[in-house]
């Protein structure tokens, strides 16, 4: 890893071709919105600019982001940014264990101070200093704060990370955290959904690494080139939402008719995110196409608002509805910080001083 | 004899640490330690039934599909209801690819990459060992991966998104799957084939399936050009036959139910052969678990936290079936469903070894895609993919599936039209299960013992081999 790598050395490194490389540009730019022009741009940086290493890590989480992530649509995407990850730091598919993994985060602290990019997929729990979650022998809390001292910026994958998501639902037995409670003092990314759809992912981190710079972002942290529209706005079944033909049981004639799933508890029409635009597994399909409504797993609190299969009564059927901002402001975060603080001796140092006396 | 800890270990799904107490180079003692906790099951008390559909499979975004199953059949049950016999073939295909997928995981990124460690410098295999299987740079991911997406678009296909798939419902599926959409998983079903054929066997899957013995095993193994045949020249070179054996018994709850049959059985099984299964035997113990005492059979257990425990060193209970440590997974599914290769292995052997295990995943893969080619035959698409019933307000029932690392339980009670009680056992609970009040070890903690270290001691590439031939699923463990 020398200092001054290009993202560009790193992809000849391995094995990529030259005309692969410019046809990512322009795949990568297309997907982002920009024009030739932005290919262009995209090419330059990539070869010139120092590469912006990746740090991701795992906390209280279930890792369905990177599940969703190595599946990405395009196999050079895939390619390109799983091993400009995995070059540095991943919990479950680097090939460093135990203490190495350790070494490898000092390392990337310590020689791109202020530069790289912490991925947290997963959040903090707060309970008991943090036990409920314990990597490497200390809590994860305290890794992630340490992490975060010296990154440039954070992206928070997923709901886990950006809201909390079902581990903080009520009563949030372990004080699920999402970053941005914990962190306050750097740039955060939040790219929600559970899991977030891989292409989604694929481009954030792209933006990032090429412009060394994060995205637009809404006032709610996400970025807007993807979470600036309902998935109800380009749905297929919106014209039988227009017309009042609805689902009223799963698999019924209307069902089959691909009618409107409203009835079923469908929250497409308050979440913010690009399945209906984008779709999943290679752009295959999304939960509306397997005949299921939306959960609205990208917005904030969606676990805790009654049941998934309870209709919205907060929409406007026709005319002019909220936008993103004003939505964002009435959903107010669930999830406070608060720690629990223990009078005798804590979980975590009962735990650490186990370790001392039996590490040999 | 010296203490040491080992871990976290990566290329395993969420966290994990194993005490080691070492004499002589020979492991005499091991703990095996979950590391990670968060309380679906006091989440889920209090919430309308349904909301289990949504809330369990986010307990785990590798195997979410066998949560979802899990959770659907509980309700199911609850009700006393069917499903479609359509819902059935489109869950159990769905299924199956998820369980495919996870071996093929295992086997390609997070188990053959340690053959390709430094201490195994010198070994004939090792330098196309380095260049298939190296974490990274490895030439097999390269070819994995794609097959892997391919595989996944039947997830698209009937769940519309996965991992935390919603189409799986108590009475079947939400999807109704049309003509062209049958062509579709067909020519996807095909592709895996051909995967499994070219590049994992070597060999045809009809010789795969037709394999008895382990005269034909070797047979195969001298025309494997693939992946299989690689793995077989290791697992000798290293007696991997005799590395981790297991506890002695073997659960299956059994697998891929339809509306009369399912395709693998219930049952457990030991050297003495296969006897049927008993749900109300299974019992969890928390003696050395970070909970506080309860119940302990799983309709009226409490899952309440209790960090400061005295003694105990895991977020993980012990369940047990009459108090004996069960070992799931593929080898038992096989062998409790009369696999003869798989059986005779076991026996030969004098129980399940790191070698059996991965053998047996690979083998199912082969069973499963064949399953599915006939699933998706019988599928009858003018017919409904979903029943409907309601729920009682005041029930028990289980939900027991099994998930591609074994068995998974969910059992539900229902008090006034509100989940009362969930509790969920999840596979590697049963493998990685801690000791119970009688100081009986868990399946890998009694695999581990004997394990020669050598001078490498947690390092040693023996201690990871054990391990991950179990694939672990940390995340569901302790849920």
């Amino acid at each position: 890893m020398a200092a001054t790598e290009t993202f560009y050395d790193v992809i000849r490194r391995q094995g990529i071709t030259r005309r692969s490389f410019t046809k990512f540009c322009s795949l990568t730019a297309a997907s982002l919105g920009f024009g030739p022009a932005g290919a262009k741009a995209m090419e330059q940086a990539l070869e010139t600019k120092e590469r912006v290493p990746v740090i991701w890590m795992h906390g209280l989480e279930c890792t369905c982001c990177s599940e969703s992530f190595i599946r990405s649509a395009h196999p050079l995407v895939k390619d390109v940014i799983l091993s400009m990850i995995s070059l540095d730091y991943d919990d479950t598919i680097m090939a460093a264990a135990g203490k190495q993994a350790e070494a490898i985060l000092e390392e990337t602290k310590q020689k791109y101070k202020g530069k790289y990019i912490l991925a947290v997929e997963g959040n903090p729990p707060l309970n008991e200093d943090g036990m409920f979650c314990i990597d490497g022998g200390r809590p994860f809390v305290e890794k992630l704060k340490w992490m975060a001292e010296d990154a440039m910026a954070i992206i928070a994958w997923g709901a886990c990370a950006s809201w909390g998501c079902v581990q903080a639902a009520k009563p949030n037995p372990t004080q699920a955290t999402p970053i941005d409670k914990v962190i306050k003092d750097k740039p955060i990314i939040k790219v929600p959904g559970c899991p977030p759809i891989a292409e989604v992912m694929t481009g954030v981190v792209t933006y990032i690494t090429t412009f060394g710079r994060l995205p637009e972002l809404d006032r709610q942290g996400r970025p807007q080139m993807f979470y600036s529209q309902r998935i109800h706005d380009k749905c297929y079944r919106r014209p039988h939402f227009d017309a009042g033909q609805f689902v009223e049981e799963w698999d019924d004639e209307g069902a089959r008719k691909g009618y409107c799933l409203y009835k079923m508890g469908c929250k497409g029409p308050t979440t913010y995110n690009a399945c209906s635009t984008v779709r999943w597994n290679n752009g295959v399909s999304f939960p509306i196409q397997s005949g299921h409504g939306c959960i609205g797993c990208s917005e904030d609190g969606f676990w805790d608002k009654g049941s998934f299969y309870d209709r919205l009564t907060t929409i406007n059927q026709f005319g002019i509805e909220a936008n993103a901002d004003q939505i964002g402001r009435t959903a107010a975060g669930v999830v406070g910080a608060g720690i629990v603080a223990h009078a005798a001796i804590t979980a975590v140092k009962r735990v650490t001083t186990k370790r001392e006396k039996t590490d040999a | 004899m010296t203490r040491v800890i080992a871990g976290p270990f990566n290329r395993v799904e969420g966290d994990l640490e194993v005490a080691l107490d070492i004499q002589d180079g020979v492991i005499a003692r091991a703990e095996v330690t979950t590391t990670l906790y968060r309380g679906f099951e006091a989440i889920l008390a209090g919430r309308p039934p349904s909301d289990a559909l949504v809330i369990a499979p986010r307990i785990c975004g590798i195997c979410s599909v066998s949560q979802s199953i899990a959770a659907a059949t509980a309700l199911r049950n609850l009700a006393g209801g069917r499903a479609a016999p359509n819902g059935y073939l489109a869950a159990n295909l769905a299924h199956a690819a998820e369980n495919i997928a996870d071996h093929l995981t295992h086997f390609y990124l997070f188990f053959m990459p340690d053959f390709a460690r430094a201490e195994y410098a010198g070994r004939a295999w090792f330098e196309p060992t380095v260049e298939r299987f190296k974490a990274v740079s490895g030439n097999a991911s390269a070819e994995y991966l794609p097959a892997r997406r391919r595989l996944l678009e039947i997830m698209g296909i009937i769940a519309g998104k996965w991992p935390h798939s919603l189409a799986f419902q108590p009475g079947g599926v939400t999807k109704a799957i049309d003509i062209g959409q049958r062509v579709r998983l067909a020519a996807i079903l095909a592709d895996t084939q051909v995967f499994l054929e070219q590049t994992l066997f070597g060999v045809s899957l009809d010789d795969i399936l037709s394999m008895q013995t382990e005269e034909d095993l070797e047979a195969l193994r001298a025309r494997s050009g693939g992946d299989f045949g690689a793995f077989l020249d290791i697992a000798d070179d290293l007696s991997l036959r005799n590395l981790g054996r297991g506890p002695g018994l073997l659960l299956s709850y059994g697998a891929y139910h339809e509306a009369e049959t399912s395709l693998l059985p219930a049952g457990i099984a030991g050297l003495g052969g296969v006897t049927p299964f008993d749900g109300s035997a299974i019992s969890e113990d928390v003696a050395f678990s970070w909970f506080s005492d309860t119940a302990v059979t799983p309709y009226e257990a409490e899952t309440k936290p209790d960090a400061l425990k005295e003694g105990a060193y895991s977020w993980a209970k012990a369940p047990r079936i009459d108090g004996k440590p069960m070992e799931t997974g593929a080898a038992a599914r096989l062998t409790v469903a009369g696999h003869p290769l798989i059986t005779a292995l076991i026996a030969r052997d004098g129980g399940t070894s790191v070698r059996t295990r991965v053998l047996a995943r690979l083998v199912e893969t082969a069973i499963l895609v064949h399953a599915m080619q006939g699933w998706l035959r019988e599928l009858r698409l003018k017919e409904a993919f979903s029943t409907h019933f309601a729920l009682p307000d005041d029930a028990r029932a289980a939900g027991l599936v099994e998930a591609a690392r074994g068995a998974l339980g969910h059992w539900v009670t229902l008090s006034g039209g509100k989940i009362e009680r969930y509790q969920i056992i999840a596979p590697t609970t049963w493998n990685f299960s801690p000791r119970d009040r009688t100081g009986l070890a868990g399946p890998l903690e009694q695999a581990l013992v004997g394990v020669e270290t050598g001078a490498l001691g947690a390092k040693s590439a023996a201690l990871q081999h054990v391990i991950r031939s179990f694939d672990p699923c940390m995340v569901c463990t302790a849920h």
